[in-house]
């Protein structure tokens, strides 16, 4: 049996954080995490950083925009908290050697990002999450943890009313091992492969989520799923909004800049849901390209300043889309991006179970309510990363030790061990696949009660086949047969919430748009959906949106 | 067959462990588009035909590092390396893992010696005195300061070029091109204080057992240029503490050698390059080279127009920038 004071799940840039917090307080800390940390889906974040930090930008200016932004839904408290942190949260990241673009005057550089008042947004090229990924874990390396690397996780382990520690596979040797921990931080990242068009990596499968909401943890808003606007058409690989920050402009099939008609103010850099819902609309009323896509265009912006600064843009289009951003149209589509729901949280990390704790994208505080800002996710790991892992350290530091219960780890074994031994029974790939299909077909960027009602019919017989799921490896070293199969249920229990909040919420907000319900409802719907895990599937509550200062508005841009 | 698919025989190593004997190369037959990228064929083969073919793989757009593989003898990441091209080159797609690390299983490698190796390097900013974190604020960096970085801020680290590299295979002492670029990162950054102790301590640390081949600059998906950066760390080194390897002195005394008769003194070299002692553990092959090529033992006559090749001296004197 392995034992730490605080188990951090997830290796990214929130678990990281959260882990030199806590050995930084002095903690035995461990790290679990199915990628070596510099695998992490953080390191595809491309775009930017927000802080306001230039002279004429304010705090407040970056608060009202995140709320804003936020449809209204993000709690004000968390947001004021948030923004105050980013410029700190900067100046550690460039102190722990974040290689940032810089200007002439060797300041940090800064770029306009949708749906804010000021170009606030620093960046490193368009690789951003790979240079604060990068930085964060060098000077994590200085410390002393342990690294349970490529282990998947199969439980948290909840009992006498506080989290006991985790169960997890080492998927290099096969074996499962109990983790016995006082505080347990899920860093895992979203579920953005519940769908099949996203922009999100392979092993964005929600597992930390998954595994909190079995243990009773309350998951809050996730109904709110964005879409970003440009995705590459076939493969759904990211175009960062920091094109369109760069001077980038979207053209359908007419030549038409159509965001003149949706934000006649800001055009391309209106907000992400804003944005997707014009293209959407553009392709349905005919005017798309033929197969459905519209244009990114670059081509203006000139060879030198397209090649340094949006570098890794110029490699994508061309290996993966054959296309020359220099001298062509780049072919896009939105696609599922970003997950605002998440494990509900308060401001310190906190779930509603004791000594569990979330952060990053796969926590949902609220900062994002109903539509997250470009800029804001990578802030948000890093300063709510770290609060997670000052208060698991806390909260370690009163707790008593705990145990991971007799033949529970014998008992998951078997179950897990059950999938390898059927004869027959579905695949997981098979499985996964009708998931996605559903969710991009019936849950997307415009809601239909028909289509929801579907889904959900859909998720739950999938659901059902997945009681006979059949792992067809039947090798002890690295089985990712059998990862696929954990991911899948993992990522089918969080579909089945995504479409009974998309169901329930008869209002449109931010990200969730019902077509027959086209208004934002204040009077019935400004509160978080908070869903609890029943024999019988999630069940629904709701919770109360924190105000400071700012009175919901219409949200034009 | 469907418009515009091409047939694509794969076939991919596969090693088990735990129940094989010996690895063996399993034959997939799929018609694919010529611009699909070699991971999305290895997943359809996971889905349709065999889901126990084992890879690492994650964000499917070059950036996370986990998909390199050895794809028609070259190391390189899956995700990025588009079947047409191949298939027009090879006539078919041969799969293996990665070179230079034991294999765990399929295409799995073990990278523990990577990793170790470029935590060796202690890759991390140590405090500079002179130029410390101004307090509560980014510090400053120059646009001159910020090129010297080069590519090195792109790498990924998915080992394509330690795979490629044939000093790693040589001698495990090597740390590897993407751990010198790394290193190479931290020498040039000018928040970093230690620049002097890292050249000191990686001259004799194995930067010499590069040969400069370049198959790492050739293997690098994100154009990193290993190979010229290790290069650059070389002329550090030397800059700071002049000759004190083989490699070094062979590098300088090479240089000289040529300038004086316009040709390489083989002999010569050897004398530049070991002291007497060493020079002695030289004389067997000496004595062979002289037996098979008695030319290369005696002493060049200077060859005609070595004015010319003095001039080129001097251009390259004044302008070192020109020898890359």
């Amino acid at each position: 049996m392995h034992r730490h004071d605080v188990v951090v799940v997830g290796a990214g840039l929130a678990g990281q954080r959260a882990a030199l917090a806590a050995v930084e307080a002095g903690k035995d800390v461990a790290i679990v995490s199915k990628l070596h940390p510099l695998r992490s889906h953080s390191g595809a974040a491309q775009g930017g950083i927000n802080a306001a930090v230039g002279a004429e930008d304010s705090v407040d200016t970056h608060i009202y925009d995140t709320v804003k932004g936020s449809d209204y839904l993000g709690d004000q408290d968390a947001i004021e908290f948030f923004c105050r942190s980013a410029g700190p949260t900067v100046v550690e990241m460039e102190h722990f050697g974040t290689i940032f673009s810089r200007g002439s005057d060797g300041q940090l550089a800064s770029r306009p990002f949708g749906g804010q008042g000021f170009p606030r947004t620093i960046y490193a090229a368009d690789r951003t999450g790979l240079a604060l990924l990068q930085a964060l874990y060098e000077r994590l390396g200085t410390e002393s943890f342990t690294l349970y690397e490529e282990w998947d996780l199969t439980r948290i382990v909840v009992g006498e009313g506080r989290v006991q520690g985790i169960i997890a596979f080492d998927r290099r040797h096969g074996d499962f091992a109990g983790i016995a921990a006082k505080s347990v931080v899920i860093a895992t990242g979203p579920a953005g492969r519940v769908y099949g068009r996203t922009t999100n990596a392979h092993s964005c499968t929600g597992d930390g989520i998954a595994a909190a909401y079995r243990a009773g943890a309350l998951l809050k808003d996730m109904e709110f799923v964005q879409f970003h606007p440009t995705a590459l058409l076939e493969s759904g690989i990211l175009i960062t909004e920091g094109a369109r920050g760069e001077g980038g402009i979207l053209k359908n099939v007419n030549g038409e800049r159509f965001m003149s008609k949706y934000a006649p103010h800001v055009l391309d850099l209106a907000s992400r849901d804003v944005v997707s819902r014009a293209i959407w609309t553009e392709v349905k009323e005919g005017r798309g390209f033929p197969g459905g896509y519209v244009h990114l265009e670059l081509m203006h912006l000139g060879r030198e300043r397209i090649e340094s600064r949006l570098q890794e843009i110029c490699d994508f289009c061309r290996n993966f889309a054959g296309v020359d951003p220099v001298t062509q149209p780049i072919p896009i589509m939105p696609g599922q991006h970003y997950m605002m729901g998440g494990v509900g949280t308060n401001i310190r990390g906190e779930t509603n179970i004791p000594g569990l704790f979330a952060a990053g994208e796969a926590a949902c505080v609220s900062i994002h309510g109903a539509n997250r800002l470009g800029g804001n996710s990578l802030l948000e790991t890093l300063v709510f990363g770290k609060e997670a892992g000052i208060h698991a350290a806390a909260h370690a530091e009163k707790a008593s030790t705990t145990e991971i219960p007799n033949g529970l780890v014998e008992e998951e074994t078997a179950l897990i061990r059950g999938m390898s031994e059927r004869k027959d029974g579905e695949e997981p790939q098979h499985l996964r696949a009708e998931m996605q299909a559903t969710m991009d077909e019936l849950v997307g960027i415009y809601r239909h009660p028909n289509d929801l009602t579907e889904a959900l019919r859909r998720i739950r017989a999938l659901q059902t086949r997945y009681q006979s799921v059949r792992v067809v490896d039947r090798s002890s070293i690295y089985n990712i047969n059998l990862t696929d199969a954990l991911e899948t249920g993992h990522m089918l229990d969080l579909a089945e919430v995504i479409v009974i909040g998309a169901i329930a919420r008869t209002e449109s907000r931010g990200a969730h748009a019902r077509v027959d319900f086209p208004r934002r409802d204040d009077v019935n719907w400004m509160k978080h959906t908070m869903a609890r895990r029943t024999a019988t599937g999630p069940e629904l509550s709701y919770a109360p949106v924190a105000f400071t200062r700012w009175e919901p508005k219409e949200r034009v841009y | 067959m469907e418009a515009g698919l091409v047939k694509a025989p794969i076939e991919v190593y596969r090693f088990d462990p735990t129940h094989d004997r010996a690895p063996r190369y399993d034959r997939f037959e799929l018609e694919l588009a010529p611009h699909t990228p070699v991971l999305t064929a290895l997943l359809k083969i996971r889905a349709d035909s065999d889901p126990s073919l084992t890879m690492r793989y994650s964000c499917r757009s070059s950036i996370c590092g986990s998909c390199a593989m050895v794809i028609n003898s070259k190391s390189r990441l899956a995700c990025q390396t588009p079947i047409g091209p191949e298939l027009e080159r090879h006539g078919r797609i041969v799969i293996d893992p990665m070179r230079n690390m034991p294999v765990l299983r399929d295409l799995v490698v073990e990278m523990g010696g990577f990793w170790g190796n470029y935590r060796k390097l202690e890759p991390h900013l140590i405090d500079n005195p002179e130029r410390p974190m101004p307090e509560g604020r980014p510090s400053s960096m120059s646009p001159e300061e910020v090129e010297r970085f080069k590519e090195t801020p792109r790498c990924i680290a998915c080992g394509a070029c330690y795979s490629a590299c044939p000093a790693v295979e040589h001698d495990a002492a090597f740390p590897g091109p993407m751990s010198l670029a790394k290193l190479y990162r931290f020498v040039v950054d000018p928040r970093d204080g230690g620049q002097r102790e890292r050249l000191l301590k990686i001259q004799p640390g194995g930067l010499w057992l590069c040969l400069r081949c370049h198959l790492c600059t050739e293997a690098c998906p994100k154009d990193v240029r290993p190979s010229e950066r290790i290069r650059d760390l070389k002329e550090m080194a030397i800059a700071l503490q002049g000759a004190t390897e083989h490699g070094s002195k062979h590098a300088v005394a090479f240089k000289e050698n040529i300038r004086e008769r316009g040709v390489l003194n083989e002999f010569k070299l050897v004398r530049q390059t070991y002291n007497p002692i060493e020079m002695l553990g030289q004389v067997p092959q000496g004595l062979k080279i002289r037996r098979k090529k008695p030319e290369i033992t005696q002493t060049p006559k200077p060859i005609e127009g070595l004015a010319e090749v003095e001039k080129l001296y001097e251009i390259l004197d004044d302008e070192p920038e020109a020898t890359k």
